[in-house]
């Protein structure tokens, strides 16, 4: 691995190590570019990886202070986790389940296709799918998607998704299938095949899943253009009186602050951590904070509307034997406002182990009890599924700073604000029923209908937007304001699809690095 | 969690039996714990509390998580010497655990006029906890049973959960997809075509 020096101010600085991020720096590196990378977290190794739900989440979890606010039942029953997403190397790579679905073309042209939507701020991406096409399989062929671009089939059915799958095919729908996941189905790119292990969300043990961790960032060292910086968390992002940016003020291990000069930034810290380090770098120059002449830093936050539901079949599924997310049902994925809401869902089957099953099935002060007793006695005859929908964007869902708690850097902790809008809810419903009707064809008894998990897939608070009075970055995730600082994460996205964001935000990446190469020597940044 | 119960669901379990069932084996082994403690034998951790209130908590925790066909005295029996344990190590805890069984109890009597542990109905006996479910004390309770039971290796395959595979080769070959109730999944053939250009 290369080193570089803290005074080097020809260097490209990301904040991040994760999907976007540690796709942009072996991208870059790859081209020759010297790249340091700031990741908040500890490194880690196939060696930290266990098959146990809770000893990983203590391990991986971004757990720094942050408040869970609005409407959300989170609020409540989880008020200081509103997400769930990684601190380490390799971001929430480590913790992603694999699937790989593209945009359709109607979710990326929301205001279009839906119109003005009352208490909503849904707007048009400013990239069209045709454009996105060729990235997407770039991304595809980097991660090892089975299906059509790898040729690499999809995965074997497991009970679980089999169960899903004959009450899909039963109630007359067309579309499910075990992929598109990025998890080897065969031995590919120096990674095993899929042994059925489980615990994907726990980090894949072997790594025949697709993560950063084991891919893109050694790579990017082995280029000896890429220097990897752990436990260093971003503070604060500089500038000039230009108004260019020009390094990143950070806490190394020792908690010593350190000054990385540079020669543009591109900030991949999630979409709480981007905004926030957004706006804590906030100067005389840029009162409310880097990039946001628009004032949607932090806003539009999206997670997914988002729920779980649980059915208990006639006989055994062990459902947690095999690939967490086993299965993915597309039908409902369509603009049909006949439903009673706008945009679609994806239902994903998604085995939990007993131990998250006991928090999750009522999460908060009342999971207990025999109604809750009685369920997990069931779990063994358990199969369900996780609705992943179209969440839209609102500006008061947002992230903010608490004006005096602070984390054990010193930084203003943020407080993360979700109220659903009516559209999730009767979306979530809808998702519900069509899932009961699902199971019930295939003889579910009971079905146990579970609220949004703390947020994994957090999303549009540093948005695109053609026009720079309302959004904050353009489509190649370059800041409107200042040319040389990007956002290089899920932040960027502009609506939320019924798709989870990975392969997204790795295929924007992948595009990101050839705009930054192409502008770099050109001499515009 | 919201329960729907489905068309098909089958008859009602005869719940009202179980906790029957459940309630008679506690309320023996609540005698055998007090005489233990009276003794001065027994493993009974717990300074901060008597006998009584251990009896107390012994019953809360199985009417907490019941699964009387699955687990044991022993089981509850264990988290309820972690939550003494605990509240030995922590004065304000132990006074918070002592004062909330106090007023469990107190809240039998003025309802039922009995102590909480001699309330027969499981389902009256949960609402009188339902009434402290937003304490600390009483989370602590809760969350420490929750880690005993779901979170116990030993506990797990009685709940059907086979937990870590990565040592035995994952579920590849151990079943990942036995089920015999629905049809098969595509062949790898079949899967191959799928993908083909």
């Amino acid at each position: 691995m290369a080193t570089f020096d803290l005074n080097n101010d020809g260097v490209v600085v990301i904040i991040g190590s994760g999907a976007g991020g540690g796709t942009l720096a072996n991208e870059l590196a790859q081209k020759g570019i010297d790249v340091v990378v700031l990741e908040a977290g500890k490194r880690f190794d196939l060696g930290d990886i266990e098959n146990d739900e809770w000893a990983m989440f203590n391990k991986i979890s971004w757990l720094d202070k942050r408040i869970s606010a609005g409407g959300w039942h989170g609020a409540v029953n989880h008020p200081s986790l509103p997400t769930w997403i990684v601190k380490g190397f390799g971001g929430s790579t480590i913790h992603w389940a694999g699937v790989s679905l593209r945009y359709k073309e109607y979710e990326l042209k929301t205001r279009t296709t839906y119109g003005e939507i009352t208490d909503a701020n849904v707007e048009d991406w400013p990239i069209d799918l045709d454009e996105l096409v060729p990235w997407y399989e770039k991304a595809e062929l980097k991660m090892g998607v089975t299906g059509r671009t790898t040729g690499m089939p999809h995965l074997p059915w497991n009970n679980g998704f089999r169960v899903l799958a004959e009450g899909c095919r039963r109630t007359g729908r067309k579309n499910y299938n075990s992929g598109p996941m990025a998890i080897n189905s065969v031995e590919r790119d120096d990674r095993p095949a899929c042994q059925q292990i489980g615990f994907c969300m726990q980090g894949c043990a072997i790594g025949a899943k697709w993560s950063t961790m084991y891919t893109e960032l050694p790579r990017a060292e082995d280029t000896g253009h890429c220097e990897i910086r752990t436990d260093a968390m971003a503070l604060m992002i500089e500038h000039d009186a230009s108004g260019k940016v020009t390094g990143v003020v950070y806490a190394d291990a020792e908690g010593n602050r350190q000054r990385q000069k540079a020669r543009l930034v591109c900030v991949a810290g999630n979409s709480i951590e981007s905004p926030r380090l957004l706006l804590n770098s906030a100067s005389t120059m840029f009162p409310d904070g880097l990039a946001n002449s628009s004032g949607q830093v932090g806003r539009n936050y999206m997670t997914h509307a988002t729920a779980g539901c649980y059915a208990v079949l006639p006989e055994k599924v062990h459902m947690f034997r095999g690939t967490a997310v086993a299965g993915i049902v597309g039908d409902e994925v369509r603009n049909d406002p006949a439903r009673g809401f706008k945009g679609g869902y994806t239902l994903e089957f998604l085995s939990l182990g007993l131990p998250f099953m006991a928090a999750f099935l009522e999460p908060g002060n009342t999971g207990w009890g025999r109604s809750v007793a009685r369920a997990l006695e069931q779990y063994d005859r358990m199969s369900g599924v996780w609705v992943v929908g179209e969440d839209l964007a609102q500006e008061q869902n947002r992230i903010t700073l608490h004006d005096s708690e602070v984390d054990q850097y010193g930084l203003p902790v943020p407080i993360v604000a979700k109220t659903p809008h009516n559209n999730d809810t009767e979306m979530v419903n809808h998702a519900y029923e069509v899932t009961a009707e699902i199971y019930e064809s295939v003889g579910a008894t009971d079905v146990y209908e579970l609220p949004a998990y703390p947020a994994t897939h957090n999303m549009g608070t540093n948005r695109m937007h053609a026009d720079p009075s309302k959004g904050v970055v353009n489509a190649y995730g370059q800041s409107h304001d200042i040319a040389n600082l990007f956002v290089s994460d899920g932040s960027q996205f502009t609506s939320s699809g019924a798709c989870n964001p990975t392969l997204t935000i790795v295929a924007l990446a992948i595009r990101q690095a050839e705009y930054i190469a192409r502008e770099m020597s050109a001499n515009n940044i | 969690m919201k329960v729907r119960f489905h068309r098909q669901r089958p008859a009602p379990a005869d719940h009202a039996g179980m906790s029957r069932r459940m309630f008679l084996m506690t309320t023996t082994l609540t005698g055998v714990t007090t005489a233990c403690l009276l003794g001065g034998a027994g493993r009974l951790s717990a300074a901060a509390l008597d006998g009584g209130q251990s009896a107390t908590l012994l019953r809360a925790v199985q009417d907490i998580y019941p699964h009387p066909d699955l687990l044991s005295l022993a089981h509850y029996q264990a988290i309820v010497d972690a939550v003494g344990a605990g509240a030995d190590e922590d004065e304000a805890k132990a006074a918070a655990l002592t004062d909330g069984l106090a007023r469990l109890d107190g809240l039998a009597q003025s309802l039922y006029g009995k102590p909480y542990v001699e309330v027969e109905d499981p389902d009256a006996r949960e609402g009188l906890l339902r009434a402290f479910q937003n304490e600390a004390f009483f989370q602590d309770v809760r969350w420490t049973a929750y880690f005993a039971i779901y979170d116990n290796k030993e506990i797990w395959p009685l709940f059907g959960y086979e937990g870590s595979s990565v040592e035995h080769g994952g579920y590849i070959d151990r079943g990942f997809s036995d089920i015999t109730f629905v049809p098969q999944g595509p062949t790898l053939e079949e899967r191959i075509a799928q993908v083909q250009q």
